[in-house]
């Protein structure tokens, strides 16, 4: 057990010693962020120079990657070049929101995709199944920003329940939260519906059916049971994601995310921002995995954790 | 089963019909009269008002920002000693007066009784400081410091005189002086703070004082109760709300929970105006949009070729239609709001005939194609540029339209000359000079030049650049814009017209030229 | 729709063919993949067969007709464009009609490509594991945590826009679903003893898994393609959403929906007209992917 963990962190440096090779070089290629910065204004050839040398960019690369290296190991990402502020702290000012509207995304998926699916593997071949089928494949047929402006349209415009953007209250995680969730659910309803099948077709849950056990209480404790496995996976899996990948769901609602922090800083070319954030998430995503994986001998003792290596 | 899918099918349109007409609803029946008639939803909000802006700088030290979006906001923190007017006219700031003492000696009467927002007081040192900080160290690590290189040194003479001493002639000291990086600091505070702090916690002498900001939120600012302007400001608070998605931005103004919007799409104005509290204004601004051609490409080396493009496009019915007429003709790539703007230049008619007569001269095959590249965010702009294709397809030109990441565009394409044969460029030229624009576009080897050269404009460049008598500039600009207008470096399509909405509570709201916003004079009824 | 009207007549006449039959039957057990398959069908229809149906040329702008309503919505009645005109005056019908192939193109060649790598790469990895499997599985992590974005703006920036970099995009991104998919099949499969019996006859790796392994893989991934035709074609909009979308003369569903969202209360039908076109396919191979995997795969975690 030990020994898979200390493989699977030695596994996680060298993943993210790959990404910052990658990020470093590759955003070199797209553009240069003096340029951006004087995108008004009177951009001299000097003035730009002066600039560029001010904020070591006119060092060789390798210098420069060397000291985004030792960041890395010191968690020190440098400052943006375009607010000042250390990476760091731009990123710890905006976890907060990115951490309530993933576990809001998160709940909503999982409060729409629990019954649904449930139900779905209860009343197989039902038209209960087919319309939650239906239902929960619906949500992820809109590209989410023309469900979000929809939501806003119909909850916030028309109807006034709801708040239309910003990071105040409860109240204004519910639509990006429902935008997030319904992409979600689709897919977890899905695996939630057969996980559920997988054990319902087996032996001894007819055989608890048939010694009188209710039907309901068969399927929570056995089939309920079975397709936890799966959905922690999924939701880990998605977790990492999510904390990154909400930029448009962020930017409908004008939520201050680390996702729109990452590709604001992209537009603007702020590579210090743009490398400390993708090797943050990275690092998170990566250890989200491993407590994923050691989570499934949680849930079920069955499973030994060297085995899934992924 | 089948009733089943069928219903399905239908419900599923049913659903979108509703919300489409959920969101459509009002508009079908659009005359004159506003279809929307609700009830104001924001009239309780007292003495404070709330603006939705598209975004913030991230950063308010002044000598660090090049934004728009700083200015809008930071316009009523910080002054300079000169100020611009809601009509972009220079008149006095901080300074009371001032005066030539020769070419390069300008001295300056400050204003007395002012103070800092920390209580400071302001006065010539306050002056000193601020300049030996924009052209020090500090100030050469932003893109404010090349601005005002022509400032040797700023001289204290008493508490409340200041003499600027500059290394050589500039006309345009005066209008940069209104400008972003020349705002007062207060000398002690910054000092006393390390960089950081000042970047988030501005002070300066404007009407408001920032008491407030979370970054890429919200920034509050409350009234400066010892501003040296009389009776002013008016509001006791003005947030500013950072909401970047012009529909979100739409919708909250609609529900009331913003009172001024910032940059309303064109495709926006309606809904606007069809709202009964809700008011559209419009203001022309100092920016110009056009394709430029890149000279260093096949074809477009051709003055001929680069003529007939300008007679083929029909400038008008693409402002009238696309942008609702919202928008204006220019003839050279600067705006009416530009000094050094030539009036007497007619923009090029629409002339389909003429533009092929040149063609044929140039002996461009009927069918050529030209490679065009615009910014793949600006949904407005498509839609020009493809009624540009349209008209060149008149003429026989074939336009390839790339879209492309709008900052790959700016900072890659156009100035390694990789952008086609045109490519979109804004500019509003900050000094409101036909200086910056020109130089910048025209001289050779500058950022955003790739292939332009032609020696008499080079020649007129420089001899604007000697002089301070604007009359003798401005003669030099009209030398210069005719043959600019003859050149054609590019296919001018129009000066931009800002869309701002405001809810009828406010009053005296006239919104800026230039994005700064002057909120001193704004009250709610 | 003709096609739905056709099927409902069948119960009322009771079936002589047999084959009319045997699809009614189909019909009745399997009713998601049913819709899923009309649903495909029709904008594969539309894709094929766009230039026949078409009322209007698809690029033909014109000012005058800019954002001409809907005829049956037109209160003036003028409007001769049944679902409306878009921005530059042309027929938003035709335009959707014609936008089915480039969607289906992204949709369709995206996942080729994913496929192809993913497949490859999951069958080394699971196959000969060791270090091909740490290193191929480490680099779908690094590719997993690289921001799409930003991968897709570096991959722009070096071979230029258009729909075939969108596709390469979507390609190189999602290459790492498959080959997850595939390797932990493998891996299972491996054990099996028809497998270990083929390798002690001395069967060669490239045989085993051309004649073993590849064809029991070969159901989930025609399921996880199903799936990603689905994904890849809102990624498309979303990329337009995001400034780095195909240029604005080709009729793409993403783009067209992203470029008029602004529209929405002023000219609703070029923003929702796109958005059900949209909806319509992706539901459709969402549906026929669920269905594919409840009949071939249905253990499948994805």
């Amino acid at each position: 057990m030990i020994a898979y963990v200390i493989r699977r962190l030695l596994h996680t440096v060298l993943v993210v010693l790959g990404i910052s090779l990658i990020v470093f070089f590759s955003i070199r290629l797209t553009g240069d962020p003096v340029s951006v910065m004087f995108a008004a204004g009177e951009p001299t050839k000097e003035a730009i120079a002066e600039v560029r040398s001010n904020l070591g960019l006119d060092e060789p690369l390798y210098v420069q990657y060397g000291i985004f290296l030792k960041g890395i190991f010191t968690f020190d990402f440098g400052k943006s070049f375009r607010s000042g502020m250390p990476v760091m702290e731009l990123i710890n000012e905006r976890i907060g929101a990115t951490l309530a509207l993933a576990l809001g995304g998160m709940a909503v998926a999982i409060l729409i995709a629990f019954p649904v699916g449930i139900l779905s593997a209860v009343k197989r071949d039902t038209a209960v199944d087919f319309f939650g089928r239906i239902f929960s494949l619906l949500g992820i047929s809109f590209p989410n920003f023309w469900l979000g402006i929809m939501l806003i349209l119909v909850f916030s415009v028309t109807l006034q329940w709801l708040p239309v953007s910003g990071f105040e209250g409860f109240k204004h995680l519910i639509l990006p939260s429902i935008t997030l969730g319904l992409i979600l659910s689709g897919i977890l309803a899905r695996l939630v519906r057969s996980s559920m099948l997988e054990v319902m077709n087996q032996q001894y849950v007819s055989t608890a059916k048939s010694k009188g056990i209710s039907e309901w209480k068969v399927i929570i404790k056995h089939a309920f049971r079975n397709a936890l496995l799966p959905t922690v996976t999924f939701i880990g899996l998605q977790f990492g994601s999510l904390l990154g990948g909400t930029v448009i769901v962020e930017q409908i609602f004008s939520w201050p995310g680390v996702g729109r922090l990452i590709i604001d800083a992209i537009n603007q070319r702020d590579y210090p921002v743009i490398q400390g954030g993708v090797i943050y998430l990275a690092i998170i995503m990566v250890l989200v995995n491993l407590i994923v994986d050691l989570s499934y001998t949680l849930i079920d003792p069955r499973v030994k954790v060297g085995g899934s290596k992924s | 089963m089948m009733k089943k899918w069928l219903s399905l099918i239908s419900l599923i349109f049913s659903l979108m019909l509703v919300l489409a007409a959920c969101s459509g609803g009002g508009e079908e029946s659009s005359t004159n009269e506003k279809s929307d008639s609700r009830e104001n939803p924001a009239k309780d909000r007292g003495n404070e008002i709330i603006i939705g802006v598209s975004g913030e700088p991230q950063n308010w030290d002044p000598i660090d920002t090049f934004l728009l979006d700083w200015s809008t906001i930071a316009t009523s923190v910080f002054e300079g000693l000169v100020d611009r007017n809601l009509n972009l006219e220079i008149q006095p700031g901080l300074a009371e007066s001032w005066e030539y003492l020769d070419d390069q000696t300008l001295q300056f009467k400050l204003r007395q009784g002012v103070q800092f927002h920390n209580g400071e007081p302001f006065n010539a040192d306050a002056v000193k400081f601020t300049f030996d900080r924009l052209l020090g160290e500090e100030g050469q690590k932003g893109p404010q410091y090349s601005n005002y290189t022509s400032i040797d040194s700023v001289e204290v003479v008493d508490e409340y005189t200041a003499t600027f001493h500059l290394n050589s002639p500039d006309p345009v000291l005066l209008t940069k002086l209104a400008g972003y990086g020349a705002v007062i600091v207060p000398p002690k505070y910054v000092q006393e703070h390390d960089d950081e702090f000042f970047n988030n916690n501005p002070v300066g002498t404007g009407p408001f004082k920032m008491t407030g900001y979370k970054r890429d939120q919200e920034i509050v600012l409350e009234k400066n109760p010892d501003y040296w302007k009389e009776g002013l400001p008016k509001l006791d608070k003005v947030t500013f709300k950072v909401i970047p998605e012009a529909s979100t931005r739409l919708a909250e103004l609609q529900t009331g929970n913003i009172d001024v919007m910032k940059r309303v799409e064109v495709a926006q104005a309606e809904t606007v105006k069809n709202t009964s509290y809700l008011e559209l204004i419009d203001v022309g601004t100092p920016t110009v949009y056009s394709l430029r051609f890149d000279p260093g490409q096949k074809l477009m080396d051709n003055k001929l070729v680069r003529q007939a493009i300008n007679y083929a496009v029909d400038k008008q019915s693409i402002i009238d239609e696309i942008l609702s007429g919202y928008g204006k003709q220019i003839s050279t790539y600067q705006s009416e709001l530009s000094f050094g703007n030539n009036p007497d230049l007619e923009p090029y008619p629409y002339d389909p005939e003429k533009a092929k007569e040149l063609l044929a001269e140039a002996g461009v095959a009927e069918g050529t194609v030209l490679d065009v590249y615009i910014p793949g965010n600006d949904g407005n702009f498509k839609e020009i540029t493809q009624a540009v294709a349209f008209y060149l397809e008149e003429v026989g030109l074939k336009m390839n339209i790339n879209s492309v990441d709008n900052t790959t565009l700016i900072s890659e394409l156009i100035p390694n000359g990789k952008a086609g044969h045109m490519y979109r460029q804004g500019w509003g030229g900050w000094t409101l000079d036909f200086d910056n624009t020109a130089y910048l576009m025209y001289h050779e080897g500058e950022q955003w030049n790739p292939s332009f050269k032609d020696e008499k404009v080079e020649e007129l460049l420089a001899a604007q650049r000697a002089t301070v008598d604007q009359e003798e500039r401005k003669k030099i600009f009209m030398e210069l814009t005719e043959l600019l207008y003859d050149l054609a470096p590019e296919l001018n399509l129009y000066q931009a017209v800002d869309l701002y909405a405001a809810n009828s509570r406010l009053e005296n709201f006239q919104p800026p030229h230039d994005d700064r916003m002057r909120l001193e004079e704004v009250s709610v009824k | 729709m003709t096609s739905v009207g056709l099927e409902k007549a069948v119960p009322v006449n009771p079936p002589r063919r047999p084959h009319l039959k045997k699809l009614w039957r189909f019909i009745k057990k399997n009713p998601v993949g049913f819709i899923g398959l009309i649903l495909v069908a029709l904008s594969v229809s539309c894709a094929l067969f766009a230039p026949f149906i078409t009322p209007f040329d698809p690029s033909k702008a014109s000012l005058s007709s800019r954002l001409a309503p809907p005829s049956w919505a037109d209160p003036k009645g003028e409007s001769a464009f049944l679902l409306g005109a878009d921005q530059v005056g042309r027929d938003l019908l035709s335009r959707i009609i014609y936008g089915a192939r480039i969607s289906l193109m992204v949709g369709i060649f995206g996942v080729l490509i994913a496929m192809v790598i993913g497949t490859v790469l999951g069958l080394i990895s699971g196959y000969f594991g060791k270090w091909l499997d740490d290193i191929i599985m480490r680099v779908a992590d690094i590719q997993l945590a690289f921001p799409f974005i930003l991968f897709a703006i570096v991959i722009m920036s070096v071979l230029g826009t258009g729909i075939w970099k969108i596709i390469i995009i979507l390609g190189l991104t999602y290459w790492v679903g498959f080959a997850r998919l595939i390797r932990g099949q493998v891996i299972s499969l491996k054990e099996q003893e028809y497998i270990q019996a083929a390798k002690a006859i001395g069967g060669t790796n490239f045989n085993i898994i051309r004649k073993h392994i590849l064809p029991n893989v070969l159901s989930s991934i025609l399921v996880l393609g199903t799936m990603y035709i689905a994904e890849f074609i809102l990624l498309e909009a979303s990329l337009t959403f995001l400034g780095l979308g195909v240029d604005p003369t080709i009729p793409s569903w993403g783009g067209m929906l992203a470029d008029s969202r602004n529209y929405i209360t002023s000219a609703w039908w070029t923003a929702v007209f796109p958005g059900v076109a949209i909806m319509i396919t992706v539901l459709g191979f969402n549906l026929l992917g669920d269905w594919l995997r409840d009949k071939l795969d249905p253990n499948m975690k994805v």
